[in-house]
């Protein structure tokens, strides 16, 4: 074998997808042959090395953007209203309800991160029980689910107004970083939402079991929790200095 | 997947969980920065939200965003490219033109070398960078490279062998600082 024959297959040497039999002849070349071997060093080294580069993670509040983009996106939009209604409707809400607890968290983290120690102290976050116990009554068997239809919605609604709760108290927090055309504006829609969530439970009262009754509601809710998560991304966005992040945002707003 | 495309938007946060480190730091090693990453990752992901039903399950998920984020790269590239007025891709073989790191009197040293390979890697030509990432950084396979850039198997063989014989160039500059150190 010659140097040059040698160059060319070093590289799958050190890869190990040679074939046996030229596996043997390049071991063989590099075991008397200096510079193919020390090329075959090199490779071993710049592969090892590479391997073990560190990898990035992205910033904590990426997620959000992304989500805030799907949200006002044709495509979402286009997949929500084609999805059909389900039976199963306690078990989605209180799934979702449970995420919910998790969100409030990460973004009490992501906004008191950089405040300092008197920032740091005021946990909205905290008062959210942990999220194993709901997802475990979510996992229940269907009949089980069937039977606890109501009283999980009744769960699911508690873990909404927890969650909102939360994201208000974040949100009040931070007031001061928004500009009050645009605070103006995330008022009128929340006013929106909380004259529809009134309108829910009132045909909740008359009508207990009614299940468009209840899922209007949990519509209005989860589009309040939707609402003051943009709310928040927005001023961490402004806080940042990051505008075309938050342009973004203000720019869902208007079409949700 | 089916809960992605039904608008669940919790389903397609799992999705991001599993894959947005990946993507993401092949993305800041493309593109040479973080914010430019953290733009493009958005953008790839919406994309996959997007395309979502046009995936057919031909490759595994993980090789189908590799695709996408990857095209996202390069098209990014190739735009900043046209505005700068820049060509990326006009290296020589034997590494003319990689900025060899400043000598050293130090012996070698891993955050050092680290620090070289990724120098090395962001003076790389995008053809070869892209293949040497998805190779020797990612660890994936010659024929799952070829179904990402949509080149033949042997085309990422070469492009992966011409990376590497750039950077052994690159560290051969400062025999102080080479990569054998690692
Ligand atoms: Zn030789």
């Amino acid at each position: 074998m010659t140097c040059a024959e040698c160059r060319e297959l070093v590289g799958e040497l050190i890869d190990g997808t040679l074939a046996p039999d030229r596996r043997a002849d390049v071991q063989a070349h590099v075991g008397v042959c200096a510079a193919c071997r020390s090329l075959e060093e090199d490779f071993a080294a710049i592969r090892r090395a590479a391997a073990g580069l560190e990898r990035p993670a992205p910033p904590d509040g990426l997620w959000m953007q992304i989500a805030g983009r799907i949200k006002s996106d044709p495509a979402f939009k286009g997949r929500t209203a084609a999805r059909p209604p389900s039976w199963t409707m306690g078990a989605r809400w209180l799934a979702a309800a449970a995420t919910l607890v998790v969100v409030v968290v990460a973004l009490a983290w992501m906004v008191f991160r950089g405040q300092g120690p008197g920032g740091g102290q005021e946990q909205p976050g905290r008062q959210a029980p942990p999220a194993t116990r709901q997802s475990d009554v979510a996992s229940g068997g269907d009949a089980q689910l069937v039977e606890s239809v109501e009283s999980e919605l009744r769960l699911a609604e508690g873990h909404y107004e927890k969650a909102i709760a939360g994201l208000e108290k974040i949100a009040k927090a931070n007031e001061r970083t928004l500009d009050p055309q645009v605070a103006a504006t995330l008022q009128k829609n929340l006013t929106v939402i909380d004259q529809a969530i009134a309108e829910s439970r009132a045909a909740l009262g008359s009508q207990p079991e009614s299940r468009p009754a209840q899922e209007s509601l949990f519509e209005a809710l989860r589009r309040k929790v939707s609402l003051l998560q943009d709310t928040i991304v927005l001023m961490n966005e402004m806080r940042k200095g990051d505008q075309a992040g938050a342009a973004r945002i203000v720019e869902g707003l208007n079409k949700s | 997947m089916a809960r992605c495309l039904g608008g669940d938007v919790s389903a397609f946060e799992e999705l991001y969980r599993q894959h947005a480190a990946r993507l993401y730091s092949l993305a800041c090693r493309m593109l040479g920065n973080r914010s430019d990453a953290e733009d493009l990752l958005q953008d790839i992901f919406l994309l996959a939200y997007r395309k979502l039903d046009h995936f057919r399950g031909e490759s595994t998920l993980a090789t189908w965003l590799y695709r996408l984020a990857m095209n996202v790269c390069l098209d990014h590239l190739r735009s900043r490219a046209a505005r700068m007025g820049q060509v990326t891709d006009s290296l020589d073989d034997d590494g003319r033109g990689i900025r060899a790191p400043a000598g050293s009197d130090s012996p070698p040293d891993r955050a050092l070398v680290r620090l070289d390979l990724e120098r090395g890697i962001a003076a790389l030509p995008e053809g070869c960078r892209a293949a040497f990432l998805l190779h020797d950084v990612e660890g994936l396979e010659h024929h799952e490279i070829a179904t990402i850039l949509g080149i033949a198997e042997g085309t990422s063989k070469s492009q992966v062998h011409k990376a590497r014989m750039k950077l052994r160039a690159f560290f051969r500059r400062t025999p102080s600082r080479t990569a054998t150190g690692a």
